[in-house]
């Protein structure tokens, strides 16, 4: 049986430094996405 | 006399005095409520019942002792990032005639269609540019946006073959011209495409999306999709009107019936009055909308195979972490002129292409000016410097980084001026509370795109876990 946590809080962030998505509405997609 | 920071080190309870100014959101889960700190982007999610110690004491510890940290995330995120993607329109025409373009139709009927040399001497420029801001190796990302791009296909195509190792190509298209040759060239160039489509059926679908004659293109770009399905850098757009908000739960099942990974369901853009006219109500959207993914993560669980709500997954994501976000729409500054820029048919330079209709909001000229001129012109420095924090009620929302009141385009034609919040906002709302309702069930891996946890690293975490029963 899967325990609840009482609080979740947690943070990411994206690997490169140098920025994270880029473009509008369109092309999503890892290929495309500079990341 | 105690300096601020000795005060904030000794903090106990939020809302008063240094403590962190926290906001309580319902998000729709009868047991748990989020707690945010708006500026910092920094959430939780909080058993009602223990809400009491969360704001006093319980979380405060640790989020004071990464909230410089996460200060300084948001400052490079809103303000320090360099540009690195272009749209680029080749042509100002289009063989269709949808009733909410966000170009005015002078132009779409009438307007130039760059030269092959044109195209060439202009990536040339571009090129350029890029390699002196840009970081060694990497490539910006350049959309042939439209319009219709395929009009100028031999300028668009003499472009992508020349520039094939300086630029990461992408294409979105109306689907209506992309014939087999046309494909073929576009997957051996590696080049991401895009087609829209607007509905499951014939009818709904080509209310909106048809040529000057009338005629819709349904079946035509039914069997695109089909072709284009397996491709890995393929996605469709389904602009949501009030003509077709109905049946977005329909088209989740028609995009995962034929392998689709990857859509948008972009609520229409009030930029041009064909588009207000089309706008859905928020609640109705909101309410469609919240169903489609529901269907989609249904079939998720029935068949193990995904569909990414794209602009959805991108919510999610910024709140997850606001870094690990890959459209920058959805945050403030957005990413107009600032993470991306666009380029007309005449070389005229704009924060986003759907500025391309309000020339007040040019730049300069590709071919005449400079470009880092062109990002620091009044035009582009109204977009980048257009913040939540001006806006009423944006200013006051514990969702701000999370939504970013978009688009400033079309804040600026219904509301008069870029400093009002988004036409959407009620929207927003409910994609931040069935983010919040993914989290708290632990569903994240099933909205967003393969590879999210790699491409992303944790920096925080605080789950606390029950107490045992005594």
């Amino acid at each position: 049986m899967t325990k609840e946590p009482r609080i979740i809080s947690y943070r990411r962030r994206c690997r490169n430094s140098a920025g994270t998505g880029l473009s509008h509405y369109i092309l999503l997609t890892p290929e495309t996405a500079l990341k | 006399m105690n300096t601020a920071r000795e005060h904030s080190s000794s903090t106990l309870y939020a809302n008063t005095g240094y403590g962190p100014g926290l906001a309580v959101l319902d998000f729709g889960d009868p047991n748990r409520v989020a707690v945010v700190e708006p500026d910092l982007a920094w959430w939780a999610l909080v058993e009602r019942h223990a809400l009491g110690k969360a704001l006093a004491g319980e979380l405060l510890g640790d989020l004071r002792a990464r909230a410089d940290s996460f200060r300084e995330e948001m400052e490079h995120l809103r303000f320090g990032l360099k540009p690195s993607a272009v749209y680029f329109n080749p042509t100002d025409r289009c063989n269709f005639n949808c009733s909410y373009c966000y170009l005015p139709e002078e132009l779409r009927r009438n307007g130039k269609t760059m030269t092959p040399e044109e195209v060439c001497s202009a990536l040339e420029r571009l090129k350029s540019w890029f390699c002196g801001i840009m970081p060694a190796g990497a490539r910006p990302q350049l959309i042939f946006h439209g319009s219709e791009p395929l009009m100028a296909k031999e300028a668009v195509f003499a472009g992508m073959e020349r520039f094939r190792d300086d630029f990461i190509f992408g294409i979105q298209s109306n689907g209506m011209l992309l014939d087999d040759e046309a494909i073929a060239f576009l997957k051996d160039h590696g080049v991401g495409i895009g087609v829209s489509l607007d509905a499951p059926t014939a009818d709904v679908a080509n209310l909106t999306r048809r040529n000057w004659s009338g005629t819709g293109g349904f079946e035509r770009v039914s069997e695109v999709i089909e072709k284009l399905a397996s491709y890995p850098a393929f996605n469709v757009i389904t602009t949501v009107t009030r003509g077709n908000v109905h049946t977005l739960p329909a088209m989740v099942d028609f995009y995962h019936e034929r392998g689709i990974a990857t859509v948008m369901f972009n609520p229409v853009r009030c930029t041009q009055q064909g588009g207000r006219d089309l706008k859905p109500s928020d609640r109705v959207l909101a309410e469609r909308f919240c169903r489609a993914l529901d269907r989609a993560h249904e079939l998720y669980v029935e068949t193990g195979r995904k569909l990414v709500v794209a602009n959805f997954a991108n919510v999610l994501a910024g709140i997850i972490g606001p870094t690990g976000r890959r459209l920058m729409c959805d945050i403030s500054p957005c990413g107009g002129g600032r993470c991306f820029f666009a380029v007309s048919a005449q070389g005229d330079v704009f924060p986003c292409s759907e500025f391309i209709g309000f020339q007040e909001f040019k730049g300069g000229n590709l071919f005449r000016d400079d470009l880092s001129g062109i990002l620091e012109s009044a035009p582009f420095r109204a977009v980048t410097g257009r913040k939540v924090e001006k806006i009423v009620p944006c200013a006051g929302c514990a969702i701000r980084h999370f939504c970013g009141a978009p688009c400033p385009a079309e804040v600026k034609a219904v509301s008069g001026t870029l400093n009002a919040p988004s036409p959407y906002c009620g929207f927003y709302e409910e994609q931040v509370r069935y983010a919040f309702r993914v989290i708290a069930a632990q569903r994240e891996d099933a909205y967003l795109w393969d590879g999210w946890r790699d491409e992303t690293e944790e920096t925080f975490n605080c789950m606390v876990s029950k107490q045992p029963p005594a």
